[in-house]
């Protein structure tokens, strides 16, 4: 009588343990889907500018983006001149470039998924992977209070074991007070820091509190950066499905 | 007074080696033949190592290459090859053959297929005199000089994008000035599968078309020398390194490392193998020979011996007619095995007939020619010297040591 008594203790304590760890009323999967729908809503409209710092140069380009729901995703170069035109489109997996020098459209292979998508530091297959990081990782808050004079929540997300995710950890740090996003930290499958995306100058763009500026610093290339800067952000615009297409592409 | 002893030994052994005649004769013959068979083998093998080395380096590899430090690490097209005017002055003076190669990533898609390759810039005309590939054209024709826009693609890469001959190609690329360069490119030919990085992933287009689709100006990545066997490899490389800096000089030995492993173990391997394999059949026979002549003249040494002759007269005598019988079967076994090793240097014969030979995936030309050089002649004729002169001592010293008393008495 007395061992079921410990045991069903111990199966209530195991249950109830993560509660008491954060006895807080954090909810992290709330705040990893306000971080993923931080630029999107139901659909998108924008001006950004990417600018991208090599070793070697240095240039800006100006880009018109749409999105709708989680997989569609169109954006045109408007600047500078030379690739004035040239337009990605993302449809759920796949990744196309349309090039209108040469009036054609150019799938993305598989093999080309990791490699650097308009000569940024991001990948196509960031363009690709910005499904819910709530159904890749397993994650639970790491820390929560004042880091550097901020109010802020870290939350450390690892892969599940299916998923088809490249890195080894994602730490996402944001505001405890709005789920501002502050930065997310990548690190590879060997736990080593591999890149770190910032974000800054929170305002309020298309009615939301967003960061306009968001900075991506790779590890292993000391002194390079790509930087966004959204000029204008609406949310909520009518776009039709066919928008997002091969056909629309062409035009 | 010596030399006239020496002679009068040579004259005893010599008729000593000819009193029974067929047996003389049929170990002559033996180790003659395994001289020639020797000598033909390790010229096949040395022809077939020369070949597969000829055919690595005088593909596209060439015997050295020479890239800007640390290029081949990330092959950035950052990396490329400032001040070639010294290493082309080298290559002029020892008339040694020079390409100038520049390299860079894109995507290749033609209809709704794509694929990662790597674009070579190259002057095709030298290419053609220096190098083989160009030459191994499976379909359509190489880029000539004049063929602006044309693109000379790997097989494997043409089939998995569906390309033939004339198929327009889309070409994507980020320029050295991170700018996105987008061309259309036309197929001119398409190559044979010669070497697995060229099968999948090459894409040749004119230097000139490199420099508009990278926006780069006159970047070169590469540069490939090529004597054609003239030089060594390590030669070349020291020619260069003693002028150039801030530059990796390599040779092809260095650069394919497992396919100079490879020639070189088996080279050795080959030949130690048959040598000791002929070695050991050539002086059973040797041994056998002398061993049966010296008891069959027990007596006659036990008599000799008697009257005052010294037993290391006898071993000398013994072994001289091992070296006088190896001796003849030298110079019959190096007139055949040289004559067969030089009809196969001159005519070679034909594999043709198994498929395609290739080595460490260089697929090579099927006429297989022997190489024969000094020492694969001098190697087998000092090795069975030497093995019919230990393979008498045996019988030698049976013949030194007995005692004449026994001997005489000695019933074969």
């Amino acid at each position: 009588m007395i061992r079921l008594t410990i045991v069903t203790t111990c199966i209530l304590f195991k249950i109830f343990l993560p509660n008491f760890a954060f006895a807080s009323n954090l909810n992290p999967e709330k705040i990893l889907d306000s971080v993923d729908d931080l630029y999107r809503s139901n659909t998108s409209y924008g001006i950004l500018t990417l600018s991208v710092t090599t070793k070697n140069w240095q240039r800006t380009l100006t880009l018109e983006q749409w999105s709708k729901g989680e997989d569609r995703h169109l954006i045109k170069v408007l600047k500078p001149k030379k690739e004035k035109g040239l337009t990605t489109l993302r449809v759920d997996n796949n990744v196309w470039n349309y090039m209108p020098k040469v009036k054609r459209v150019v799938k993305i292979p598989s093999s080309m998924m990791a490699s650097s998508w308009m000569g940024s530091h991001f990948t196509n297959d960031d363009l690709v992977k910005q499904s819910r990081m709530v159904k890749d990782y397993t994650f639970s808050v790491t820390y929560e209070g004042e880091r550097e004079g901020k109010n802020i929540v870290e939350i450390s997300c690892f892969p599940k074991k299916d998923a088809a995710v490249v890195w080894g950890k994602v730490d996402v740090i944001v505001y405890r007070d709005d789920y501002i996003p502050l930065s997310i930290i990548y690190y590879d499958e060997d736990l080593q820091l591999s890149r770190t995306l910032n974000f800054t100058n929170i305002q309020m763009m298309g009615g939301k509190k967003i960061p306009s500026q968001m900075i991506m610093i790779p590890v292993d290339e000391p002194g390079e950066s790509t930087a966004i800067q959204w000029k204008k952000i609406q949310f909520d615009l009518t776009i039709n499905d066919d928008f997002f297409s091969l056909r629309k592409l062409q035009q | 007074m010596n030399g006239k002893r020496d002679m009068k030994i040579t004259k005893l052994s010599w008729r000593n080696l000819w009193r029974n005649p067929t047996r003389t004769n049929v170990t002559i013959l033996a180790v003659s033949l395994c001289i020639a068979v020797l000598i033909i083998f390790q010229s096949m093998i040395v022809g077939l190592i020369e070949k597969a080395k000829f055919t690595t380096t005088n593909l596209v590899i060439g015997e050295v290459q020479v890239h800007a430090e640390g290029y081949l690490d990330d092959r950035s097209i950052y990396k490329s090859l400032q001040n070639t005017e010294e290493i082309h002055l080298i290559a002029k003076e020892n008339n040694i053959g020079l390409v100038e190669r520049s390299y860079g990533f894109g995507l290749i898609s033609s209809g709704t297929k794509s694929a990662g390759t790597q674009f070579w810039g190259i002057n095709p005309e030298s290419e053609l005199q220096h190098f083989d590939f160009a030459n191994h054209i499976d379909k359509g024709n190489f880029l000539t000089n004049t063929s602006l826009k044309k693109i000379v693609l790997g097989r494997k890469l043409a089939s998995s994008i569906a390309a033939d001959i004339g198929t327009e190609l889309v070409v994507f690329v980020q320029g050295a000035d991170g700018s996105l360069g987008n061309e259309l490119f036309y197929v001119a030919g398409i190559l044979k599968n010669m070497a697995d990085n060229v099968d999948r992933g090459a894409a040749m287009i004119l230097r000139e078309d490199f420099d508009i689709l990278f926006s780069a100006n006159n970047l070169i990545h590469e540069i490939a020398l090529n004597s054609k066997g003239r030089f060594e490899s390590e030669e070349i490389q020291k020619l260069l390194s003693a002028r150039t800096a801030d530059v990796d000089v390599e040779t092809w030995q260095q650069l394919m490392p497992t396919i100079a492993l490879l020639t070189e173990k088996m080279s050795v391997f080959m030949r130690t193998f048959f040598s000791l394999i002929f070695g050991i059949a050539a002086s059973l026979g040797v041994m056998n020979t002398m061993i049966m002549s010296t008891y069959d003249r027990m007596r006659e040494f036990g008599i000799i011996r008697a009257i005052g002759t010294t037993p290391w007269r006898i071993l000398k005598q013994v072994s001289l007619e091992a070296i006088l019988l190896t001796t003849i079967a030298s110079v019959i076994g190096v007139v055949v095995g040289l004559s067969v090793a030089l009809y196969f240097q001159k005519y070679g014969f034909d594999v043709s007939g198994s498929g395609n030979m290739s080595f460490g995936g260089v697929v090579m030309d099927p006429i297989w020619r022997a190489s024969v050089s000094v020492g694969i002649v001098f190697l087998p004729v000092v090795l069975m010297m030497l093995i019919s002169i230990v393979a008498s001592i045996y019988p030698a010293s049976i013949a030194a040591r007995i005692k004449p008393v026994e001997a005489i008495h000695y019933k074969p």
